[in-house]
């Protein structure tokens, strides 16, 4: 069996002249908590509708558990459980009744776990979708997925409309329920902290291509901010350069391992060193999105930065 | 699953409409019952009456009520033919022939309104990723619309004629004789009509949209061979046309047998409407 959950390969979509997934290389480990990440319209949402089959990719391949997406695609969905983005479902149909229409589709289907999480999640469950608010839709959309008995979540956008109480037996729910009897979760996101909080691999990506794909423990122990100062910035190549941040006379430097090595690079080449920084999720991906932001007054570069 | 779905959405509309057709089909027999014995009246009345010049005058202004009726219910038939029942059998064909063509417009009507609550309208609605991403063949979910969308639109239309049936044979004992055979020719006319609103709602992906698109093609149908004729003298669509509605021209049909090719032309019409969708749904992309 093959050991990714999704594997993509060159993955592309576009929409006349729009790129919109652009080469997409994917690796999701079976079995990890994979975190999607990436400004708006950077091709998150068009990926994982790619993946399951409600666009057709352009070019490139890709394999969800194991099953082509081209030619597979009822065994992928019958193994995956799938929270769109829009959160909407029949309005006409109460949870119950939407749990009535699911329940055929999928063999594994656990109406235990059905009433274990309509009583967790507070679900009204005999109220037509239609009336409920976009917190109970999305935890109607939640426990449909939940329940299916899949091996794979692909979860976009996860918390819209979410308290946090309820985001937070949400990520508990993911991790002791799912991800310890072997399902893959992969979350489309912008919230970075939600994704910090549970997942092991993160992907960023950015006009629809991958930036970084990384384990979340490997930006913790070896990413770093550098933060340096010189009159001329000197021109730095390195494979762990990460990004770079220029404001005025100080540069900072993200690099993804050995930090020391390179901060040794950078005083060798006159530059002064002023403090070496362990960075978060958000720092990273700021890093590697974010554009030179003009200030209020109009001036480059003189917001203070995260990095 | 898609099958109880697919019920759920339709089924207060199809009992309310299988209540309307089956009053309205009692309601029909009534008014067979009561024509017939007001046209035994005035055969009577014709036959003591010499010369019969007014009573032919009074006779030709009730029986041509039943043409108005015809022509207002009728939604494809530009003209009308002209005949006289002369007895009572004949009658009987007449007005049955008549029941089954203003049949027609109730099972036009059924089958558009019928064809726009299928998966078309759930683009509309924001809920086709949810439908699509169901473990299931993108086609099923058409055929499954198909057969519940039709099924019902049989049982509508049958329930608009089939009550006529005992007030038949209250009049004569032939009751609805040989023209029973005219039914399936309405079911299916029916089925290529559904096909075709199931069709343009996909395509529109809003049930409003694609019940304005079908209706546009049903007219554009009914409407362009005559304008054709009228316009540029051009017959040939109009010869087809009048083909195609032979199982539901009032006259032409009460004394003829089964229309086996017009029939065949709406099943291989509803045939080629499904495939459309089926095609559709497969490269559609949400």
């Amino acid at each position: 069996m093959n050991d990714l959950a999704i594997h993509t390969q060159g993955l592309a979509k576009f929409f006349g002249k729009t790129r919109a997934v652009d080469g997409l290389d994917l690796k999701v480990p079976r079995g990890s908590v994979y975190g999607f990440l990436g400004r708006n319209g950077a091709g998150k949402t068009t990926t994982v509708k790619t993946l399951l089959g409600l666009l057709r990719p352009t070019g490139g391949s890709a394999q969800v558990l194991g099953y082509d997406i081209r030619r597979e695609l009822v065994a992928i969905l019958e193994h995956t459980g799938f929270v769109p983005e829009n959160k909407t479902l029949f309005g006409t149909l109460t949870p119950a009744q939407l749990v009535h229409f699911n329940r055929g589709y999928f063999p594994k289907w656990s109406g235990k776990l059905v009433e274990r999480y309509a009583e967790l999640f507070e679900i009204p469950m005999q109220t037509p979708f239609a009336k409920l608010s976009l917190g109970n839709k999305t935890k109607v959309c939640h426990l449909l997925a939940l329940c299916q008995g899949a091996d794979l979540l692909i979860l976009d956008e996860p918390s819209i409309g979410l308290d946090p109480v309820i985001t937070d037996l949400l990520l508990r729910v993911l991790v002791e329920d799912q991800v310890s009897e072997g399902t893959t979760v992969f979350l489309s996101s912008h919230q970075l902290v939600e994704v910090e909080r549970i997942a092991d691999w993160v992907g960023i990506i950015e006009k629809g291509k991958i930036l970084l794909e990384t384990r979340l423990e490997d930006i913790r122990q070896n990413y770093r901010l550098i933060r340096a100062a010189a009159d001329t910035a000197p021109v730095i190549s390195s494979p762990d350069l990460v990004a770079v941040q220029s404001s005025e006379n100080f540069r900072s430097y993200l690099v993804s391992r050995q930090a020391e090595d390179f901060a040794a690079m950078l005083r060798a080449k006159g530059m002064t060193i002023l403090e070496i920084l362990p960075v978060s999720l958000e720092e990273v991906f700021l890093g590697l999105t974010r554009k030179e932001a003009p200030c209020i007054s109009g001036k480059p570069g003189t917001i203070a930065a995260l990095v | 699953m898609y099958l109880w779905k697919a019920w759920h959405d339709c089924r207060a509309r199809v009992a309310l409409y299988i209540l309307a057709a089956v009053s309205i089909g009692v309601l029909s027999g009534l008014e067979v019952v009561s024509s017939a014995n007001f046209h035994a009246f005035l055969m009577a009345y014709m036959a003591f009456q010499r010369p019969a010049g007014v009573s032919l005058a009074v006779f030709n202004h009730y029986f041509n009520s039943d043409f108005y009726m015809y022509i207002t219910f009728s939604a494809l038939r530009g003209f009308v033919g002209y005949g006289r029942p002369l007895d009572i059998a004949t009658f009987v064909a007449g007005d049955w022939a008549f029941l089954v063509a203003y049949g027609l417009t109730p099972a036009l009507l059924v089958s558009l309104t019928l064809g726009t609550t299928t998966i078309g309208r759930e683009y509309d609605a924001g809920t086709m990723n949810f439908v699509l991403t169901r473990p299931a063949s993108r086609r099923t979910f058409i055929f499954t619309d198909w057969t519940v969308g039709v099924t019902s639109m049989v049982i509508i239309v049958s329930g608009l004629v089939f009550p006529v049936f005992p007030f038949l044979y209250v009049i004569h004992a032939k009751g609805p004789g040989n023209v029973l055979g005219s039914l399936p020719g309405l079911w299916v006319l029916g089925a290529a009509v559904y096909g075709l609103s199931q069709f343009t709602t996909l395509v529109a992906g809003s049930a409003p949209k694609g019940l304005i698109l079908s209706l546009a093609a049903v007219f554009t149908y009914s409407l362009l061979p005559v304008a054709l004729h009228e316009w540029w003298h051009t017959d040939a669509l109009l010869r087809l046309t009048d083909w195609t509605l032979r199982p539901f021209d009032y006259w032409a049909w009460p004394l003829s047998p089964f229309d086996w090719g017009a029939t065949a032309f709406w099943l291989a019409a509803a045939a080629v409407f499904l495939g459309l969708s089926v095609l559709w749904i497969r490269f559609r992309e949400v």
